[in-house]
C-alpha cells in the first residue's frame, strides 16, 4: 500500500531562510552588500518619513574568520539620526517577515514588502548564530534601548533578547550591528564603494560618514537641505486591479452604496464615468445597493463593465523626483566634473503605473575609464542602486538601443557606448516591476524602455553639443597646423613643376598665407564664440549652485537649461499677453459678471465636497480599523 | 561625340598648364580650384546608341581652403611623380607609386605630413588626378596588376608594337594550352584572324574557360574563348573592346545566374562602370550578349540552384544592391535592356541563384555536353 504523504505548512520565515539567495544573499560578497543596503534603505526611509535630514555613520570591518569555507567574519554597523523605534516594534521590524509600514501603500519608498532587513537578520543568525544588535532611542525615551533581535524561523516571529537600557548621547536614532559571514568587495559593479557612491549621488540631502575596512573615515556633506517629501499614495485606479483586489477593496467600505464607493474610493472615476460603466454593462440598480449585498457574481459583472470602459490614465502625483538641480549638485560630490548633463523627465504613465525617469551623464577629470572602455553605468530604482544582473535590466537595454554615435560617442553594435563617462539612470515609481525579489533588475516593458530612451536621448543631445565644441577646438588647431605644414609644400611643388623663379614662389607663398589666414581667423572667431558661450553656461550654472548652497533662505533657481527655457517661455508669454491684452479688456467686462456667479457656485460645491470627503475619510478609517480587528481575530 | 585621346606629351602639357594656373592664382591671393568629372551613378547616363555609361555635367570642385590644403598638396606631390614617369617612360603600379611616395617622404622630413597611411589614400589621389585631367590611369603610366583576360583561339593573331619600335607577333594557335593574356593597354594591339571566327565567348570563371579549352572547345569551333576571372578588370574590358572594334564578331558572355554577376560583372563588361565614366568609351564592349545561365535554362536542363538566404550577408547585400540598381542604374532602366532587367527582377523576387558549372550536371558522363548546350544556345539565339 502506498504510504500517504503528510502535507505540512511552513512559515514565511522558514521559506526565506531556505531561499535567501532569492533576496540577495546568494554569495558571501553579495551578503555583505545586501545587508548594508537593507540597513541604509531602512534608515533613509525612516528619516524621510519623519521629515529628518538623514545623517548616517557606517562602519564595515573584518573581525575574524567566518564559519563557512572561504569567508570572513564581517561586522557591519549602520547608525542613523532617524526617529528611532519603540522597543516593542524592534522584534517585529528586524525579526519578522512581511511586517512593514510600507507594504502595498503605493508610495515611492525604498523598502516595500518588509523582507530585506529580516533576511539580513536571518543570514547573521544562520552564519554566526546571532541576529542583529539594535540600539534605538525615540524622542520620548530618556535612555536608549538595546538588545539582540533573532528570528524565530518556525513561527515567523522576532525575538528581542538581552534587553537593556543604555545612555546614548543622541536625541533620537537607531543603530544596527550585524556580524555575518561574508567577503568584502569595495570596487566594481557589486562593490560597497559603488553602492555608497550611487546612494550619495541620488540622495543629495544625506550626510555620510563611512569607514570601510582599514581605509580612513570618509565624510560626505549634504548639498541639499530639503528632505524629499514622499508624495502620499493616490486612490487606486480600477484598471490596475485584479478582480480579487477589487472585491477586497470593497470589503473595507462595508455598508457604502456601490455608486458612492466607485466615485470616492477610486481615482479617475466621476459621475460621467459611472454613466459610461452603465453603458458598458453595469446594471443601474447595483449603484444604489450596498456593497455587502452584492454577490460575487455581481461583483464580477461590475468589474468586467469597468474594465471595458475607457478611463483617464492614473495620476502621476504619487511619484518623487530628485530634480535636475539637486542631481547637478550631487554629481559634484563625486569628484571634479569636466562635463555633466542632467535630465528629469515629467512623470509619465507606463504600463498603467506612474514613473519618473532621471538621467545624469558626467565626465570627471580624475576618474572614469579609458576611451575604449564602456561607460560606467549606475542604475537606480526608487533611489536605490542596482548592482547586479546589468544585462537584463530595462535601463541597460534602453541605453544599448540608443544610437550614441550620432551624439559623438563610439558604440559597438547593440552595446553600451564607450568613453570616460558615467551614466546614472534612475527610475522612480510606487510600483516598479522588478524581475526578482532581490530587486536587482527592472523588467523591460516597451513603454518603460521608450520613456527611458527619450530621457537618454535628451541627455545625449546635451552631450553632443559639448563634444562638438571640443571637436571644433581640435579642428581649428588641426587647420592651423595644416597651413604651417602643407602650405610651403604646395607652393614649392607647383613652382618646381612649372619651373617658376624664386620671386614667384615667394609671392605665391604670401598669397597662400593670406587665403588660409582668413580661413583660420574665421574659424578662431567661431571657436571664441563657442568658448564664450561655454564659459557663460558654466558661470551661470556655478552661480545657481553657489546661491543655493549659501543657505536655506536662498531662492530655488532652476539649472541653466531650465532658466533658459523659462526665459524663453516668459518672453513668449509676454508677447502673447500683449496681444491678448487688447482683446481681453473687451471681454473682461462681460466675463466679470459671469465669473462672480461661477465663483459663488464653485464655493458652494467646494464646501459640499470637503464635507463629503471628510465623511468618506472618517468612514474609511473606521472601515480599516474594523478590518484590522477582523484580521487579528482570524490570526 | 567621342573625345580624341590625348597623347602623353599633351598630358604633360595640360598638367603643367594646370599647375601654372594654380600658382598664378596663389600669387594674386585667389583660391585655386581643381575640377574633375563626378564619377558616380547619379552622374551616369546611358544611351543604347552609344552603348556605355557616359558622364553628365556634374563636376567635383576642390577649392583651396584650410580643409582642402592637405588634399591639394598631396595631389601636386603625386602629379610631380607621375609627370616624372611620363618624362622617362617609366611605368608603375598603384602599389609601387604608394611606396615611391613613402620613400620620398622618408628622405625628406618636410614632406612627412604628406605620408599616406594606407594605399587607399594614394589610390584616391591618383584617381582624382586621372579624373581631373580626363585621362586613363594607364595613360599616366600607372598600371594595375594584370588580372583576367586569358585568351584561347586557333584563329587569332596579335601584333604588339613594342616601346623600341619593333613589332611582336603572337599567333595564339601556337601557344598550345597556354593562354594569351592582354596587357592593361590593349588598345595598342593589332588583331588579325586566320580564316573566319564565328563567335567570342567570355566566360565568367577562368577555370571553366580553361576546362572548355582543355576538352577541345577551340579545336572544334572557330572562336575566341576568354576567361574574365570575376569582375572584369580594365585589361579584360579594354581587350573585349579591342576585339569588338577590330574583328566585328558576335560576342557572348557565359556566367552565373545571380544578381552579382548581372549587375557587377556583365553590366561592367557591356557598359563600363560609374566609377570609371571617363574611360568607359574604350573599356566596355557594348556588343556583348548574355548567353546564360538564363532562368529558362534552369527549367529546361533541370539545373541545380540555390536559394538565397538572408543569413548570408554577402548574398543579401548583392540582392539589396540589385534592388537599388533596378531603381537608379540607367543601364537597367533603359528600354533596350529590359530583358536583362527582367532577369534581375526575377532573381530579386525568387531569391535563387544558379552557377555556370551546373551545365556539367546535365550529362555527367559526357564532358562535351556543356559545349553542346552553349553551341545550341548560340544557334537558337537563346541569349539576352
Amino acid at each position: 500500500m502506498a504510504q500517504q504523504t503528510k502535507i505540512v505548512s511552513s512559515s514565511t520565515a522558514e521559506y526565506f531562510a531556505k531561499n535567501l539567495q532569492q533576496v540577495g544573499f546568494s554569495s558571501p560578497t553579495k551578503a555583505v552588500l545586501t545587508t548594508l543596503k537593507e540597513a541604509v534603505d531602512n534608515s533613509l526611509d525612516a528619516c524621510e518619513m519623519a521629515g529628518i535630514l538623514p545623517e548616517l555613520t557606517i562602519e564595515i570591518k573584518k573581525i575574524g574568520t567566518g564559519s563557512q569555507k572561504n569567508t570572513d567574519l564581517i561586522e557591519i554597523s549602520v547608525e542613523d539620526n532617524g526617529p528611532g523605534l519603540e522597543a516593542e516594534d524592534l522584534a517585529k521590524v528586524f525579526g519578522e517577515y512581511l511586517a512593514s509600514s510600507k507594504f502595498g501603500r503605493g508610495q515611492c519608498s525604498r523598502g516595500q514588502q518588509g523582507i530585506g532587513i529580516s533576511a539580513a537578520t536571518t543570514w547573521a543568525q544562520l552564519t554566526n548564530a546571532k541576529g542583529v544588535v539594535v540600539t534605538s532611542k525615540t524622542k520620548r525615551m530618556r535612555k536608549a534601548v538595546q538588545g539582540l533581535v533573532n528570528v524565530d524561523i518556525k513561527g515567523n516571529k522576532g525575538m528581542f533578547l538581552n534587553k537593556k537600557s543604555i545612555d546614548w548621547d543622541k536625541e533620537h536614532g537607531l543603530k544596527v550591528e550585524f556580524k555575518i559571514d561574508g567577503r568584502i568587495q569595495l570596487n566594481g559593479d557589486g562593490g560597497l564603494l559603488t553602492y555608497l557612491e550611487g546612494t550619495t549621488l541620488l540622495n543629495p540631502h544625506v550626510k555620510f560618514n563611512y569607514k570601510l575596512m582599514d581605509n580612513p573615515w570618509v565624510k560626505i556633506d549634504r548639498v541639499s537641505k530639503d528632505v524629499p517629501s514622499i508624495p502620499p499614495p493616490t486612490d487606486p485606479h480600477p484598471h490596475t486591479m485584479k478582480l480579487g483586489e477589487f472585491m477586497t477593496h470593497a470589503h473595507i467600505y462595508g455598508n457604502m452604496k456601490v455608486g458612492k464607493w466607485l466615485k470616492t474610493s477610486f481615482s479617475r472615476v466621476s459621475e460621467n464615468v459611472i454613466k459610461n460603466f452603465v453603458k458598458n454593462g453595469l446594471e443601474k440598480k447595483y449603484l444604489n445597493q450596498t456593497l455587502q449585498k452584492l454577490s460575487d457574481e455581481e461583483f464580477k459583472k461590475a468589474y468586467t463593465a469597468i474594465q471595458k470602459t475607457d478611463l483617464m490614465s492614473p495620476s502621476t502625483k504619487s511619484v518623487l523626483t530628485v530634480g535636475e538641480e539637486s542631481l547637478a549638485k550631487s554629481i559634484r560630490r563625486m569628484g571634479e566634473v569636466d562635463f555633466f548633463s542632467v535630465i528629469t523627465r515629467k512623470p509619465k504613465i507606463c504600463d498603467f503605473k506612474p514613473v519618473v525617469v532621471e538621467v545624469a551623464i558626467a565626465r570627471f577629470l580624475d576618474r572614469g575609464g579609458e576611451h575604449d572602455d564602456p561607460v560606467r553605468l549606475l542604475r537606480f530604482a526608487n533611489r536605490v542602486p542596482l548592482q547586479f544582473d546589468k544585462g537584463n535590466c530595462a535601463i541597460t537595454k534602453s541605453i544599448e538601443s540608443v544610437n550614441w554615435r550620432s551624439y559623438g560617442l563610439s558604440q559597438p553594435k547593440n552595446s553600451l557606448p564607450r568613453g570616460p563617462y558615467i551614466f546614472a539612470v534612475s527610475v522612480v515609481s510606487p510600483f516598479i516591476k522588478f524581475k526578482n525579489a532581490s530587486k536587482e533588475t527592472i523588467d523591460a516593458s516597451d513603454e518603460l524602455v521608450e520613456e527611458l530612451r527619450r530621457a537618454l536621448m535628451q541627455a545625449g543631445q546635451n552631450l553632443s553639443r559639448h563634444i562638438k565644441r571640443e571637436a571644433r577646438a581640435a579642428d581649428v588647431e588641426r587647420k592651423k597646423q595644416h597651413i604651417e605644414k602643407f602650405g610651403p609644400i604646395l607652393v614649392d611643388t607647383l613652382a618646381r613643376i612649372v619651373k617658376a623663379p624664386e620671386k614667384r614662389r615667394k609671392k605665391a607663398q604670401d598669397g597662400l598665407h593670406k587665403i588660409l589666414g582668413r580661413d583660420t581667423k574665421a574659424e578662431e572667431q567661431k571657436l571664441e564664440v563657442a568658448e564664450q558661450r561655454l564659459m557663460d553656461l558654466k558661470a551661470k550654472r556655478s552661480h545657481v549652485l553657489e546661491t543655493n548652497e549659501e543657505g536655506e533662505g536662498a531662492s530655488q533657481e532652476a539649472p541653466v537649461t531650465e532658466v533658459k527655457a523659462k526665459k524663453k517661455k516668459t518672453a513668449t508669454k509676454k508677447q502673447a499677453a500683449k496681444k491678448k491684452a487688447k482683446t481681453a479688456s473687451k471681454k473682461k467686462a462681460t466675463k466679470k459678471k459671469t465669473a462672480t456667479k461661477k465663483k459663488a457656485s464653485k464655493k458652494k460645491t467646494a464646501t459640499k465636497k470637503k464635507a463629503s470627503k471628510k465623511q468618506a475619510t472618517k468612514k474609511k478609517t473606521k472601515a480599516k480599523k474594523a478590518t484590522k480587528k477582523k484580521t487579528k481575530r482570524t490570526r | 561625340m567621342k573625345k580624341a585621346r590625348l597623347n602623353q606629351a599633351d598630358i604633360s602639357k595640360k598638367s603643367k598648364l594646370l599647375c601654372e594656373r594654380m600658382l598664378a592664382d596663389l600669387e594674386q591671393a585667389k583660391r585655386p580650384v581643381l575640377e574633375a568629372v563626378k564619377c558616380s551613378l547619379d552622374n551616369s547616363f546611358y544611351k543604347p546608341s552609344v552603348g556605355y555609361l557616359t558622364p553628365g555635367d556634374k563636376r567635383v570642385r576642390t577649392e583651396l581652403n584650410v580643409s582642402s590644403v592637405q588634399k591639394l598638396s598631396r595631389t601636386v606631390f603625386m602629379l610631380e611623380i607621375l609627370l616624372r614617369n611620363l618624362g622617362t617612360g617609366q611605368v608603375n603600379t598603384k602599389r609601387e607609386l604608394y611606396y615611391i611616395s613613402k620613400g620620398m617622404v622618408k628622405h625628406n622630413k618636410e614632406l612627412k605630413v604628406l605620408d599616406f597611411d594606407e594605399q587607399t589614400e594614394s589610390d584616391a589621389i591618383i584617381d582624382f588626378i586621372s579624373d581631373m585631367l580626363e585621362v586613363y590611369r594607364e595613360e599616366l603610366n600607372c598600371f594595375a596588376n594584370d588580372r583576367g583576360g586569358q585568351t584561347y583561339s586557333k584563329q587569332l593573331i596579335v601584333e604588339e608594337t613594342l616601346p623600341n619600335g619593333k613589332t611582336a607577333t603572337i599567333d595564339l594557335s601556337t601557344l598550345g594550352t597556354s593562354p594569351f593574356q592582354p596587357k592593361n593597354k590593349p588598345q595598342n594591339l593589332k588583331l588579325r584572324k586566320r580564316g573566319k571566327i564565328d563567335f567570342v565567348l567570355i566566360v565568367e570563371s577562368e577555370g571553366t574557360a580553361n576546362t572548355l579549352v582543355a576538352n577541345g572547345f577551340t579545336d572544334r569551333n572557330k572562336c575566341i574563348v576568354i576567361g574574365a576571372q570575376g569582375v572584369p578588370s580594365n585589361a579584360v574590358r579594354g581587350w573585349a573592346r579591342t576585339i569588338q572594334n577590330q574583328l566585328d564578331v558576335p560576342m557572348y558572355f557565359f556566367g552565373d545566374l545571380d544578381a552579382y554577376t548581372l549587375q557587377n560583372i556583365y553590366r561592367t563588361l557591356k557598359a563600363g562602370s560609374a566609377a570609371s565614366l571617363i574611360r568607359n568609351s574604350e573599356f566596355s564592349a557594348p556588343s556583348v550578349r548574355f548567353l546564360g545561365v538564363l532562368p529558362e535554362d534552369v527549367q529546361q536542363y533541370d539545373l541545380h540552384y540555390y536559394n538565397v538566404t538572408e543569413k548570408d550577408a554577402s548574398e543579401l547585400r548583392s540582392i539589396k544592391k540589385a534592388q537599388d540598381a533596378l531603381k537608379n542604374d540607367p543601364f537597367f532602366q533603359d528600354k533596350k535592356n529590359k530583358k536583362i532587367a527582367a532577369i534581375l527582377k526575377w532573381l530579386v523576387k525568387e531569391k535563387k541563384r544558379c552557377e555556370q558549372q551546373a551545365f556539367w550536371m546535365v550529362n555527367p558522363k559526357d564532358p562535351v555536353t556543356p559545349e553542346k548546350i552553349i553551341l545550341d544556345k548560340i544557334k537558337k539565339g537563346a541569349w539576352v
